[in-house]
């Protein structure tokens, strides 16, 4: 590659040839010795193109801190043992979730494993749940073809599938007027050539009109009525609920710890805390950990940067300081990057308000922890959006980690070296809007290949419905009295906050691949997910979910198998 | 001199004591309960003991309970256990004894609840 | 069907119980309308003593203290409807539409009054900004004692309690006496939340240190919680950079402040105090909605639960003579920067002001003070108090019979140095 050289030049003037890079197999590697994990960042940024196929992939040793191995649940059992899906989807994720969903309308056996406790638990789990219409997206990127492709499937996406969805609009707002001319540009580049077709140019006293909270320093902007908002935990769920419904296999606390690959490089064997899997096709939908799942199938071609984001939440009785997605963006003369990335704030499909999130490199790929410093970074923003945002409504944060390659797109194809892999590797945003569009696009390529060996046809009985437990809180009174009339612990509010009844929650534990546990609960209806914060409601799920198990309390956890809420019966003080 | 805060109502006042002969000198009371209660950490400290006992009904594992009257400071814990090792299987009323004279101490550990009694 | 009463109380505690007694005195048709399955409220989980010597002079455990309400309200015979949930509450003409939904359905209930005795909430680790991770294990001091007492289960075996309130304190001794380990309880303020007493009995008598001008700043695990991180803080109350200190745990049990619940209030568009946290109300415990009266938690946190039924008490006997037609005249009552708050917030010019009761909350430690009700600049009460501190309430009994209020009037509360 003629650029190397070039790359070797710059990284050497950054990093005084502590860095090398290589171009080997069509991608660039990069080795040496770093510790700071921003230089190692930087690095490979200096390293990668946007976009390209040629990646980067990170081999620089960091010694600044120690990057923990993955987190592998505690379970070991055999179940899974011997078991040869045709296909073998790893990753319980949006991505993960989709696919399986998509492919659960073929006669074939699929499987799903994620290695967490519930589905949704990396970025899925921690998503502002905008769906994007690419406004940010240059022509020419993955991203971009399946952002456009993905927002125009979300109706009826969430209408088969039960979710709650809303097309609220967004706006990208400026204070800056000498930046009319080049955002006019920008605008219409997008709008005609990208083809963002719901763009429209808004002047300030007509945004002032249609959003009376927003600053009154914004001078013009652009609106998109197609950007929407949707649940995107409930939605990741949603699509595993009715793959399971179609037959697919999906087992929770289920992580990959090792593969074999033959001679061609194909896999043909999986190893996980729950013995071997024996695949025909495997498809990489890891999340962060997508790199890790490829070099496993001596396929790494691409590295993953962890980069996390911050969200807060704040109390539904805020909810009328906005009611649609927005964002200011500033820029500084001579970067005039587009910079929509840098968290907004939106109504929920809830009716809360949620500003965030904010993007910092990391090294720990699963560090979900949160700072006070991204909480100021994004209501310093924010507050310049819509003036009335406030941290004292704030009920709840939380942060997601962004798999994000060096060329910031996502990968989606086959192995290089591993034919029967099929990457959805560097998925981080858009990549909930995309997932209906990837996992149609997979649905193709899977069944495509796997008609080569054999005949596929399509399952008579499949349904792309699917029903989530009815919210009687949305329901006219009569309907709702029926509804008790004929199980009355469906009158019995145990949530207050976001009223749930007894009910509902029995309903949810009955739902395929529902894990009896207090979050996988509040995940799928909400109890603990208002004001209060489970204070009230917490102990009373964990009973229901006791007596709907018929196991302890105690046993009752939070989430993982570790996450004991309880320690048992009171000693007494009988215990020395 | 000792300083005592007195736990006897709310309003916590802050007393010293002396020993003045046979007799006891106490400040900073605003009742008489202050001085008896001044008097009695200097001489036989005592407190009450609340808690909960087990009981076999489902809905209504635990039952509160507590001591007749204060204890010994230093019988605390021992009673606990003794608590500890009861299960309530009756309908307990408010006040009925769960633990008779419990360690010899002549105090009873009563129910303070008639949750049972509504099940 | 639409069914009718005179005086409904939302929620079931110890101000709903005494609202509604006597409300039913006053000769009222009441309904008691109550989410849970036991009346009682908080009381049914503390299960300490100390409750009711206001009223009993006697140590009641808070089941006992709520009990003898709880008896009285049965044998008068008050309808309550338990497990049962306002969903919502419309203004109509006659006073308001409320919607309840129970095992029963949907139903709907008219009532010429309201009486909103719904409590309040505890602030959770997020509202203090407690960053980390999250792990199980953290726990509002409330919920872990429902685990506890409510339960019988241990939600800790070795825990760091946050904010000295009362809750906290008193959960530090039940852990402690069901062989839990507590570490410490850490408070951010440099002076005790809780009642004094409570430092003395639940923390001093089981040697349990207490850190003030100290916070928890972080919080680590990914599944059970395993440590806090604590840091000193300064006079603005921002950790100071170099203090901090990780302490192993598996619990962090906080007790940062309550918080009046008025969720249902704000949809009448109820004017609630920015200092309570509860609506504001006039002397007859009546707020800016006719019809509408608050008492107990949800009007403002109290620390005796003797004065929330007072406070029940009074709301409900005024919610059973409320006359729709009179026109609602109130002259607000101004607090002094030296008082946290008062409560009421106004007279009630309509009803007669003979006797009201006034809480209020100093806005710090004042020794040796004189508090002051002043009309047009005149003293027509005060009362002397060696000590005042925030975290307790003060109550006083204003008798203003023969003076002449008229709107214009100018109420004054202060509390100043006693210069005698």
């Amino acid at each position: 590659m003629a650029g190397i050289r070039k790359i070797q030049r710059r990284l050497n003037k950054k990093f005084d040839g502590r860095v090398q890079a290589v171009f080997e197999d069509g991608i660039i590697r990069l080795t040496g010795e770093l510790d700071n994990w921003d230089d190692v960042v930087a690095a490979c940024e200096i390293a990668a193109t946007k976009n390209s196929l040629v990646h980067v992939v990170n081999d620089i040793k960091f010694t600044g801190g120690e990057i923990p191995p993955m987190r592998v649940p505690s379970l070991r059992d055999n179940a899974l043992n011997g078991k040869t899906p045709d296909v073998l989807i790893i990753g319980g994720g949006i991505t993960g979730c989709a696919i399986a969903r998509e492919l659960s309308k073929w006669e074939m056996n699929v499987m799903l494993i994620e290695k967490n406790a519930d589905f949704a638990m990396g970025a899925s789990g921690a998503n502002d749940g905008e769906v994007h219409v690419g406004i940010d997206l240059k022509k020419g990127s993955l991203k971009q073809k399946y952002v456009l492709l993905g927002n125009a499937m979300y109706d009826k996406f969430c209408s088969d599938l039960d979710v709650p969805f809303r097309r609220p609009g967004q706006y990208i707002l400026f204070t800056q007027l000498w930046l009319l001319i080049p955002i006019f540009f920008f605008y219409i580049r997008r709008k005609y050539i990208d083809g963002v077709k719901s763009s429209r140019f808004m002047w300030g006293s007509k945004i002032k009109r249609e959003q009376p909270t927003f600053d009154k320093k914004i001078k013009f902007g652009i609106y998109n009525d197609n950007a929407g908002v949707v649940c995107s935990y409930g939605l990741t769920i949603a699509c595993a609920e009715n793959a399971a419904e179609n037959g697919v296999e999906a087992y929770l606390n289920t992580a990959v710890l090792s593969m074999d690959t033959n001679d061609s490089g194909n896999i043909i064997a999986v190893h996980t805390n729950r013995g071997t899997i024996k695949p025909t096709i495997v498809i990489n939908a890891a999340g962060v950990f997508a790199d890790d799942i490829a070099e496993m199938a001596h396929d790494r071609f691409y590295s993953i940067h962890p980069r996390r984001g911050t969200n807060s939440i704040q109390d539904t009785k805020s909810a009328n300081i906005i009611d649609c997605i927005a964002s200011v963006e500033y820029a500084s003369v001579g970067s005039l990057k587009s910079k929509t990335k840098g968290g907004g704030i939106m109504r929920t499909v809830d009716d809360n308000v949620l500003v965030g999130p904010d993007a910092v490199e990391c090294f720990d790929k699963e560090d979900t922890s949160t700072y006070p410093e991204s909480l100021k970074t994004t209501y310093t923003k924010q507050k310049g959006t819509v003036p009335a945002a406030s941290e004292r409504d704030i009920i709840t944060y939380f942060t997601g980690i962004r798999a994000a390659t060096f060329e910031e797109d996502f990968v989606i194809e086959w192995g290089r070296k591993c034919p029967n892999m099929f990457h959805c590797g560097g998925i981080q945003s858009p990549g909930l809007t995309a997932a209906p569009a990837i996992a149609a696009d997979v649905e193709k390529i899977i069944v495509d290949r796997l008609s080569k060996k054999r005949e596929i046809l399509q399952k008579k009985k499949w349904t792309p419905v699917r029903r989530g437990v009815p919210r009687l809180k949305e329901m006219i009174p009569a309907r709702r009295s029926a509804m008790i009339a004929r199980n009355p612990d469906y009158g019995i509010i145990v949530c207050r906050c976001e009223e749930i009844s007894k009910g509902e929650i029995i309903d949810c534990l009955e739902r395929p691949l529902c894990p009896p546990t207090v979050d996988a609960v509040k995940k799928r209806i909400r109890p603990g997910m208002g004001r209060c914060q489970g204070g009230f409601c917490q102990p009373l799920v964990a009973q229901i979910i006791a007596e709907h198990e018929n196991i302890d309390i105690s046993e009752v956890k939070k989430s993982s198998a570790e996450s004991v809420i309880l320690y048992g019966e009171n000693k007494g003080g009988a215990e020395e | 001199m000792s300083t005592i805060v007195c736990i006897t109502c709310p309003r916590g006042c802050t007393m010293n004591i002396e020993k003045a002969g046979s007799d006891w000198t106490v400040t900073g009371n605003a009742c008489r309960r202050g001085r008896d209660f001044a008097i009695a950490e200097m001489t036989d400290p005592r407190r009450t003991v609340c808690t909960t006992v087990r009981t076999t009904f489902k809905s209504a594992p635990a039952l509160p309970c507590r001591v007749s009257a204060d204890i010994p400071k230093d019988k605390m814990f021992d009673v606990m256990k003794e608590i500890s090792k009861v299960t309530v299987s009756k309908q307990l009323n408010r006040g009925d004894v769960i633990i008779k004279d419990v360690l010899g101490l002549g105090v009873d550990v009563i129910a303070t609840s008639d949750l049972l009694t509504q099940l | 069907m639409i069914w009718t009463c005179d005086v409904m109380v939302i929620g079931g505690g110890p101000a709903g119980l005494a609202a509604a007694i006597s409300a039913d005195k006053e000769g009222a048709r009441v309904v008691l309308v109550e989410r849970e399955a036991r009346l009682g409220g908080i009381l049914k989980q503390c299960i300490h003593d100390g409750f009711g010597l206001v009223r009993y002079e006697e140590k009641l455990s808070g089941p006992e203290y709520v009990e003898r309400f709880i008896d009285e309200f049965r044998s008068r015979g008050i309808e309550a409807k338990l497990m049962t949930f306002v969903t919502s509450v419309e203004r109509i003409k006659e006073g308001f539409k409320v919607t309840l939904v129970s095992r029963d359905g949907v139903e709907v209930y008219e009532a010429k009054s309201l009486v909103l005795a719904t409590g309040c909430r505890e602030r959770t680790s997020k509202q203090v900004f407690i960053h980390g991770t999250r792990p199980s294990g953290i726990f509002t001091a409330g919920t872990a004692q429902h685990y506890t007492n409510l339960l019988g289960q241990l939600p800790t075996k070795r825990c760091v309690i946050l904010g000295s309130g009362d809750i906290g304190l008193i959960m530090a001794r039940r852990l402690t006496l069901e062989g839990a380990e507590v570490v410490g309880v850490y408070e951010i303020k440099n002076t005790p939340s809780g009642l004094t007493r409570n430092i003395h009995q639940c923390l001093n008598d089981f040697n349990i240190p207490l850190h003030l001008s100290h916070t928890v700043t972080r919080v680590f695990g990914m599944d059970r919680l395993e440590a806090v991180e604590v840091a000193k803080v300064d006079e603005h109350l921002k950790p100071i950079p170099g203090t901090e200190e990780k302490i192993e745990c598996d619990a962090l049990i906080l007790s940062v402040g309550l918080i009046p619940e008025n969720e249902l209030a704000e949809t009448l568009e109820v004017r609630i105090d920015n200092r309570t946290k509860g609506p504001i109300c006039d002397s007859n415990l009546m707020t800016n909605i006719p019809g509408i009266f608050a008492c107990g938690n949800a009007l403002h946190v109290n620390d005796l639960v003797d004065y929330v039924s007072e406070s029940g008490e009074i709301a409900g006997k005024n919610a059973a003579h409320f006359k729709r037609a009179e026109n609602k005249s109130v002259i607000e009552i101004v607090p002094s920067e030296t008082l946290l708050y008062v409560v009421p917030q106004s007279l009630n010019l309509n009803g007669y002001i003979n006797d009201f009761v006034m809480y209020f909350r100093s806005n710090r430690i004042y020794e040796n003070c004189i508090f002051r009700l002043k009309i047009d600049g005149r003293t027509v009460f005060e009362k002397r108090y060696p000590i005042v501190r925030p975290p307790e309430m003060e109550r006083v009994v204003i008798n203003l019979k023969g003076i002449n209020l008229r709107a214009t009037t100018v109420v004054r509360a202060e509390i100043v140095r006693d210069e005698e």
